[in-house]
């Protein structure tokens, strides 16, 4: 069921992007806003990652899996 | 591997949330689509009305970005303080230089790994010594002791009846640094290095990491792929422990390694002109030593489940984990929704689910709200044991560690910010983290649930930072 649950999302994912192109370079300015950026607040965002990568098993995903610390 | 019918339906229910935000993201674009064009007087979406509308990148500048971090776990767990300091700054050629220094003080104590028990448990470890000489507990709760037997000395705590029995000795300092570069080598090509070295007392980490990225399709798709190498040295206060042996207060021998391979390949499009997808893959391989050193396990008596003794734990030395993120950001005005799933399977039989969903709120001209929650659940490892009977044959592997259990975890944050002029803001996070039990509770042997196994924190946060660019 996992692999099936995998590859329609990768297959919903990729049918979206072949759609995409209409957005035209002078139309960036929203997605190139502050608050639409991915790593909006950088400090925020290793706080939360130092935290989970502490108490919980998994890693990686969004960035690199290792830790740099010894708290997992 | 197995999916018990509950994570089937929670990985369905991700799925289905994900799903239904693609959905309504192309719905409410319709939407947004439609009023523009058919009322002239409605908002463009691309209207800046708030500081939060302004471009992120911005060739020139420098940006100074320091906060500070208050971790505290419930019943007197573990405390930290963290803060942090940034410096980034972008070249009007478009090459970005970054420093981050970080400094960690965590006091507290944390779970042992030994069950709870109806009667005061008593547990030993060598007694540190520093390196000018002096003997410490380094347990505020602990006793010192010579050994009739042996002649060391020794440190003795104890768990209280029904207590979840926790180390009171943790107290570390940790300081990271990282330096980062990344250069814009053509109009469509960027490339990133980067280092990294965090210092503990009892542990030490260097790592360093290359990255590309390349825009396809006037800039709407990025694709990009980067590689980290990590190299771990675990130096125990006490010295490293032969895995399985009885617990004792006697120094232990070395160090030991590990080393962390990971690469990330990533896609980011633009799918119209207020929404963006990211989706990424990672995958990580770890070889060296992972076990936690000062962690137990108990080993019981198999009918009445009473402690027998305590053996340290063991885990494999090797581990490979996969990691699938798929994350939106969709914007509608000023308002920006932030969604994110993210599939993990590692060979030690873990897997887990995450969603998050966010709600960038404008407030005024300057500042903005964002609640959030997020999702977690994760399965147990194939050696996770909550104790071992003492008449089985003595496992490979075998950690009661509960961040190797099965557990949901629940965060509710709120964070914000407010600019006070475009070169200065202020921001700042509140949230709660919650972990619970996740399937059937454990129980020791001939025990009911009123001796809770579960070692699981509940956490509250605080976070507070200033930035100035300029």
């Amino acid at each position: 069921m996992k692999k099936t649950i995998l590859v329609c999302g990768l297959l919903g994912v990729a049918s979206s992007l072949s759609a995409c192109a209409t957005v035209q370079p002078w139309e960036r300015d929203v997605t190139a806003r502050e608050s639409m950026q991915l790593n909006k607040n950088p400090n925020m965002t290793a706080a939360n990652e130092h935290i989970y990568f502490s108490k919980e098993a998994s890693a990686g995903g969004r960035s690199y899996d290792g830790g740099g610390c010894g708290c997992n | 591997m197995q999916l018990s019918d509950t994570s089937k339906g929670r990985i369905g229910a991700t799925l289905c949330l994900m799903t239904a935000n693609l959905f309504a993201a192309t719905g409410v674009h319709a939407q947004v689509t439609s009023d523009s064009t058919n009322n002239p007087s409605a908002p463009d979406a691309a209207q800046v009305q708030n500081a939060y509308d302004q471009p992120a990148s911005e060739p020139g500048t420098t940006t100074i970005d320091s906060a500070i971090l208050f971790y505290k776990e419930n019943g007197g767990r573990v405390q930290a303080i963290e803060p942090m300091i940034s410096f980034v700054q972008n070249d009007e050629d478009g090459d970005v230089y970054s420093a981050r220094l970080t400094y960690d003080s965590l006091t507290g104590a944390t779970p042992n790994g030994a069950a709870p028990w109806k009667t005061t448990q008593t547990f030993v470890k060598p007694a540190y010594v520093t390196g000018e000489g002096h003997t410490t507990t380094r347990a505020s709760g602990g006793v010192t002791v010579t050994n009739p037997v042996t002649g060391a000395t020794e440190v003795q705590y104890t768990a209280a009846p029904y207590a979840l029995p926790l180390d009171t000795g943790f107290h570390d300092r940790r300081w990271a640094v990282d330096l980062g570069y990344a250069h814009q080598l053509s109009s469509r090509t960027k490339i990133n290095f980067g280092v990294n070295g965090s210092h503990e007392q009892d542990y030490q980490s260097y790592s360093g990491r290359f990255g590309i990225a390349q825009d396809f399709n006037q800039k709407t798709t990025t694709v990009s792929l980067g590689v980290n190498y990590e190299h771990d040295i675990s130096k125990p206060f006490y010295g490293t422990p032969t895995p399985l042996t009885w617990m004792s207060g006697a120094m232990k021998d070395g160090s030991r390694s590990k080393n962390v391979l990971s690469l990330v390949a990533g896609v980011t499009q633009v799918v119209t002109r207020n929404w963006l997808v990211q989706l990424n893959y990672s995958y990580g391989h770890v070889s060296g030593y992972q076990t936690d050193p000062y962690k137990l396990i108990s080993v019981v008596n198999p009918v009445t489940g009473a402690p027998y003794s305590y053996m340290y734990e063991s885990r494999p030395e090797s581990r490979t984990r996969h990691a699938v993120y798929l994350g939106s950001k969709m914007a509608l005005g000023s308002f920006v929704t932030s969604i994110s799933g993210r599939y993990y399977h590692d060979s030690w039989g873990i897997d887990s689910i995450t969603g998050e969903l966010s709600e960038h709120i404008p407030v005024g001209e300057r500042a903005y709200l964002e609640p959030g929650v997020r999702y977690y659940h994760q399965s147990a490892a194939d050696f996770f044991a909550y104790y071992l009977p003492w008449n089985i044959v003595k496992p490979q592997y075998a950690s009661a560690d509960s961040r190797l259990d099965s557990f949901n975890a629940i965060t509710l944050s709120l964070s914000g910010g407010y600019k006070l002029t475009d070169q200065v803001e202020f921001y700042g996070m509140v949230q709660s983290y919650r972990q619970s039990k996740a399937g059937t509770k454990g129980t020791l042997p001939g025990q009911d649930s009123s001796l809770k196994l579960f070692a699981g924190p509940n956490a509250v946060s605080v976070l507070t930072g200033f930035k100035f660019k300029f």
